[in-house]
């Protein structure tokens, strides 16, 4: 590993130096840690350390040497390499560190690797008992991010069909990860952790974002607001033992041991009626009829399949 | 691909120097807390800064890294002046951390206005593009983590997920924390002397007791875990994949996985919320096996008809 680290300083010192792009070659000739290779194991070490120093963050490129495009050679350009500084003062790289170190994404602790390249920060002392795992692989978090914020295409599968998104922004809401974009066929939102084989485009600025565009006006706030049904209004009765707990997720205030009735723009009926049967008994749709109707009908299922 | 350990000493690397370059004369202490060295570890990466500069590789051309008394020493080392930029997911991750302390209504003013520098920074024409949301009701979360951080005491009227009772409790608490779109808190449940983990939306009423407790050594990491015991309902259910979602929200066991169902086990402290789950899933599920999950499929089932008659 002592190898590994010094040669990739020094090729990456040489390619931020080189004031024209260097070809494999030269590299090999130059850079430290390189010789006595045989041109197969050059090649393997070469690639792995491009891909090493790619992982870090270098905007390591390969541009033609020649307008015959017959040779390829490597540069680091130290305008793009340089981190921009946001300017944060001492307290504020400590309060994103305690942040960090309270939030989970993938299991793990993140950011704090980040930090470090805007100058870490000092440990605090004392218990942080707050804490928040906002699920998903940050692997995949990272490629949409990167597509977001410079305006690549996406292309995935969801619920086994391709799909392309020109995503637009992406947000975390009750415990997922969404995209939100326009699609062949409108504005579409997908939630990340159903989505496989993510690819990135390769063109940068491939669409423009809605000058006014907003994430979280695009995500709704109940899993029932996200759909594409019909829109329609559900009205719903909660008994008092829930009441109060049902208004605070609809955010009503219900005085103690009232019940609740209220009004409920609807446009998914399936994830609908699935959070009013997660009352059980306790609560009741009096409109409309049709999904009555339905409630009914599901009912009937489960007692049919299970009861 | 390289091994972690050199991506992640590189990483360190690249951004000791322009620190340490930025700073006039800096303390080993100060670094070895800043970037989470020891001083095995920080001597044996300066020694490697040292050892390398640009092509001739003489005394004239390497970098210059050493300890001298207390301070920490790099010089020669101009391209290293900047740390390289963020990757989009270093980037991510610290202002996705920031914005979800900042949603929860938990943040300093300092952490509010770090999220906003670094936003600009890393997406300076995508404003409005990202958002963490962890809902949570602000001044409940505040309240516990408070008693939690002072080592307070706080009695709860809680409502049980499972058993549809209201019961009153004082609790030790020693972490409040956000998983899957819901708020817990962990503690010490002083009516039934164990260790539990309560929905912070579940509680009615809470009031800090002027009492303080002795935080154990070796919390667990707060996670909602449900471990199965032997008074457990048990139900077989086999899913369609229409409610293969079922997977991701509840800890059940697959027992069997085919194209067509999957096949789990769902234990549970009593039969209120398998029933409940059944009864949303309609067709997308079948009860195989768990009598008792099947009577309270059956009477709530009954209830509700005669509700929609």
């Amino acid at each position: 590993m002592q190898n590994v680290v010094e040669r990739v300083l020094n090729l990456l010192i040489y390619l931020l130096e080189s004031p024209v792009p260097v070809t494999a070659e030269d590299i090999r000739q130059t850079v430290l840690g390189y010789g006595d290779q045989s041109d197969e194991a050059f090649h393997r070490m070469f690639e792995r350390d491009k891909d090493l120093l790619r992982s870090l963050g270098v905007p390591l490129e390969r541009q033609a040497l020649d307008i015959w495009e017959v040779d390829f050679g490597y540069v680091v350009d130290p305008e793009k390499y340089a981190i921009p500084d946001p300017g944060l003062t001492e307290e504020e790289r400590v309060a994103l560190a305690v942040a960090a170190r309270m939030v989970r994404l993938g299991g793990t602790n993140v950011g704090l690797e980040g930090l470090l390249k805007l100058g870490g920060a000092e440990r605090g002392v004392g218990i942080e008992p707050l804490g928040a795992d906002l699920g998903a692989e940050t692997a995949v978090l990272g490629d949409l991010f990167l597509a977001i914020t410079e305006r690549r295409d996406l292309r995935f599968v969801y619920h086994g069909a391709e799909r392309r998104l020109k995503p637009f922004g992406m947000g975390h809401r009750r415990g997922h990860w969404y995209v939100v974009g326009q699609g062949p066929e409108g504005e579409r939102l997908y939630r990340v952790d159903r989505m496989s084989g993510v690819e990135v485009g390769e063109e940068r600025d491939a669409f423009t974002r809605p000058r006014r565009f907003d994430v979280k006006a695009a995500m709704s706030n109940h899993p029932w607001e996200a759909g594409s049904d019909e829109r329609i209004t559900a009205t719903i009765r909660f008994d008092p033992d829930v009441a109060w707990w049902a208004g605070r997720t609809l955010g009503v205030e219900v005085p103690d041991g009232a019940p609740l009735e209220s009004e409920v723009p609807v446009a998914n009926r399936d994830a609908f009626i699935g959070w009013v049967l997660s009352f059980g008994e306790a609560a009741e749709v009096l409109a409309p009829e049709e999904m009555r109707d339905e409630i009914r009908a599901r009912v009937d299922a489960a007692l049919e399949s299970s009861g | 691909m390289s091994s972690p350990r050199t991506v992640s000493r590189l990483a360190r690397i690249l951004a000791l120097i322009p620190y340490v370059l930025s700073k006039d004369g800096v303390e080993v202490g100060e670094i070895l807390d800043r970037f989470g060295y020891d001083e095995a570890q920080l001597t044996k990466d300066l020694n490697t800064v040292f050892v390398c500069g640009l092509p001739g590789y003489g005394p004239g051309e390497l970098m210059e890294a050493y300890i001298d008394g207390d301070e920490v020493v790099i010089d020669a080392a101009d391209y290293f002046a900047r740390a390289p930029k963020l990757t989009s997911t270093e980037a991510l991750s610290l202002l996705a951390a920031g914005m979800a302390i900042v949603g929860a209504g938990q943040a300093s003013p300092e952490l509010e206005s770090a999220v906003d520098k670094l936003a600009k920074a890393v997406m300076p024409d995508a404003g409005s593009a990202i958002s963490v949301d962890v809902s949570g009701e602000p001044e409940t979360l505040e309240r516990l983590r408070g008693a939690a951080a002072d080592r307070n005491v706080v009695r709860i009227t809680y409502r049980s997920l499972s058993r549809e009772t209201e019961t009153v409790r004082d609790i030790e608490p020693w972490a409040v924390f956000t998983t899957l779109g819901n708020w817990y808190v962990q503690g010490h449940c002083r009516l039934v002397d164990a260790e539990r983990v309560f929905r912070v939306d579940r509680i009615r009423q809470l009031q800090v007791v002027d009492e303080e407790f002795e935080r154990p050594t070796g919390i667990p990491e707060p996670g909602v875990t449900y471990s199965p015991s032997d008074d457990d309902v048990m139900a077989r259910i086999a899913l369609s994949p229409q409610a293969a979602w079922v997977l991701d929200y509840y800890p059940v066991e697959v027992l069997k996985e085919t194209k067509a169902t999957t096949e789990i086990l769902f234990h549970s402290p009593d039969a209120e919320i398998p029933a409940r789950l059944l009864l949303r899933l309609g067709d997308g599920a079948r009860l195989l096996e768990g009598d008792e999950v099947r009577a309270r499929v059956a009477a709530m089932g009954r209830a509700l008809k005669d509700r929609y008659r």
